[in-house]
């Protein structure tokens, strides 16, 4: 579905990545794992657009995106959920999820409908200023905006920062199920082990390019996994 | 946060009990260079006894949370067009403001129609800096370009105002995607120097092509708007023309504030790359801003232009720039009610202030310091752009 070419991307002089391949099939969740600046968020924000690949290629369903502009590449169905939750804090819940909406794809009505059965708490809500609710229920808001478009692909950029460990795999179980109404997802993650243990498989960038893959329960079980990113 | 009315934010007690001291200090020691010593420190005893006491009048402050309260109101609701403004304040102001030239001297008409540009230009940078957060300090670069090219293509051409009007205003909406071009590639501090820059170049050129613009000299004996063979220009009939034009601006910008492109505006001025992310192409939208924004710019100059048949590169300088963006930050960035009013305030009071000649400036930029330091927000500055209780 997805398809990442030996992907270098610079910014300015210094180069983030540096010959990145991957790809993501329909249906999967699929992680990146790896430490500050080894390239992870660089890597998704070359997907969706915001940054652009010096070099390489990619590709979704089949079709080139490098260089396309993000609002284009929204439209072909790729939303992404940027790294500290960037949600409109004076816009109401229900304003922020309206904006997610902007890009008209999909039925804004009934999407909305989904998002707050998903996320109950929104609804309840739904008129409070984004920028009062817990960096949780952010998190939330921030995933149920991007599921505005409704996205063929789900990029989701760190959704466990700042999160207390029990909200954290609460929103785990959410990606979960999202996952399941037929939602393919890349997941950009610090938190290696949930992120491993939802994943079908994950990949481990070093020094912006890919060190390692494999499926998530062996990267679980891989040695050097273990020691560099389960702190064991 | 900021948005508490005349609290700080913080609310610590001993700021809130100083605070008619600190400005009465503040406005003292800036009478210190004129007055001297004794007179700066008898006008800080005054004025903080006088500030003090404002505390203690049962009902002044009460009226003061009211008025701002139903201001408020009435820039949430755009009030003056839907119906939550009291019907006999809004008839009567309507009322008002077409007997105005009837009933009253030269003076105050010319004054009208001189804030009524202004407000023009103040919501056409409003768009700018307001909705879509682009700091713009070249802003009067529009509305000089707007200005000379219905000079020109009058004393040139013979082309009547009507006929004008489309080309000068064309011609600003081009220079306002010019500038556009290489400030979409910049943010904050140094977007605001190059339209700085380009606001000084538009003006030094004026200055210097002789041959085309007739340098300091300027360009006289620009032919004022006729309509149906009737010249417009008496000072009256200007006026109707000018109050046409605002409410156009007020009308359109509050509709196009309203529709999607608005929306997009609003969300790139809060955050672009969650803007982005929404699918929002960024670009595009400010190139907008921009350019909608440089349209009524040219239209005010075109408007100026005809009404002072004269337009030299003295009207259009930096200063003016800065005094249009005062105006918008004085009534609220965002707020086109806010601006309306943080217009009239800024042409009106230098009037109002003739009186005291030397000091008018002075009292104008200690006014402003203290708006900044209390109210942030601006006069009727909401929240934000999107006001909800």
């Amino acid at each position: 579905m997805l398809e990442l070419i030996d992907i270098h991307t610079f910014y300015g002089p210094v180069e983030a990545l540096r010959g990145v391949t991957f790809e993501v099939r329909q249906g999967e969740v699929v992680c990146l794992i790896g430490n500050n600046g080894a390239g992870k968020s660089t890597a998704l924000m070359t997907i969706s657009g915001i940054m652009r690949p010096a070099a390489g290629d990619i590709f979704f369903e089949g079709i080139s995106i490098k260089g396309v502009s993000p609002h284009r590449i929204l439209r072909m169905g790729i939303s992404q959920v940027p790294e500290g939750r960037r949600i409109f804090p004076k816009l109401t819940v229900r304003e922020n999820l309206e904006m997610g909406a902007y890009s008209g794809r999909g039925n804004a009505a009934s999407l909305l409908e989904k998002v707050y059965t998903l996320f109950p708490v929104l609804k309840e809500r739904h008129k409070q200023a984004g920028g009062t609710l817990s960096g949780g229920e952010q998190q939330m808001l921030a995933i149920g905006r991007a599921l505005m478009s409704s996205p063929k692909l789900l990029l989701l950029d760190e959704p466990s920062l700042g999160l207390a460990p029990i909200v954290t795999s609460k929103i785990f179980r959410t990606i979960r199920e999202i996952n399941r109404e037929g939602v393919t997802v890349l997941l950009v993650e610090q938190n290696a082990r949930a992120a491993l243990k939802l994943s079908e498989r994950g990949y481990v960038l070093e020094n912006g390019s890919v060190s390692l893959h494999g499926r998530g329960e062996d990267l679980l079980n891989n040695e050097l996994v273990r020691k560099a990113y389960l702190g064991e | 946060m900021a948005g508490e009315g005349l609290q700080f934010p913080t609310g610590k007690k001993i700021f809130v009990t100083a605070r008619p001291f600190i400005i009465a200090l503040w406005l003292s020691f800036l009478f210190l260079p004129f007055k001297g010593i004794r007179a700066s420190l008898i006008f800080f005893f005054c004025s903080s006894i006088i500030l003090f006491s404002f505390r203690y009048v049962s009902g002044f402050k009460k009226m003061f949370s009211g008025m701002t309260q139903s201001i408020r109101i009435k820039t949430r609701s755009s009030a003056f067009f839907s119906g939550r403004f009291p019907v006999v304040f809004r008839y009567s102001a309507a009322v008002f403001l077409l007997a105005f030239p009837l009933i009253s001297r030269d003076y105050f008409i010319d004054i009208a129609v001189l804030a009524g540009i202004y407000i023009i230009l103040a919501l056409g940078l409003n768009v700018v800096v307001g909705f879509t957060g682009l700091l713009n300090l070249g802003f009067v670069a529009f509305y000089a370009i707007g200005a000379y090219a219905y000079a020109l293509l009058n004393t040139r051409f013979g082309l009547d105002f009507w006929t004008a009007l489309p080309f000068s205003v064309g011609l600003t909406v081009i220079a306002g995607f010019l500038l556009a071009i290489p400030a979409l590639r910049l943010r904050g501090d140094y977007l605001a120097i190059v339209t700085l820059g380009f606001g000084e170049i538009v003006r030094l050129i004026l200055n210097n092509w002789d041959s085309l613009t007739r340098g300091p000299n300027g360009i006289s004996g620009i032919a004022p708007p006729e309509i149906m063979a009737v010249s417009l220009g008496k000072l009256s009939h200007y006026y109707y023309l000018v109050l046409v034009f605002v409410f156009l601006t007020v009308i359109t910008t509050k509709r196009v504030y309203s529709s999607r492109i608005g929306r997009a505006w609003v969300s790139i001025r809060e955050d672009e790359i969650a803007s982005s992310a929404m699918g929002i192409n960024t670009t595009v939208y400010k190139l907008y801003a921009f350019a909608f924004g440089a349209f009524w710019a040219g239209l005010a100059g075109a408007v100026f232009a005809g009404k002072m048949q004269f337009v030299s590169p003295e009207s259009f300088t930096f200063m003016e720039s800065v005094l249009i963006l005062c105006m918008v930050i004085l009534g609220g960035l965002g707020s086109i009610a806010g601006v309306v009013i943080g217009s009239l305030i800024l042409v009106l009071l230098p009037e109002v202030l003739r009186e005291v000649q030397l000091y008018r400036m002075l009292a104008l930029g200690a006014g402003l310091v203290l708006l900044m330091v209390f109210r942030p927000q601006g006069l009727f500055g909401g929240k934000g752009v999107f006001i909800r209780n």
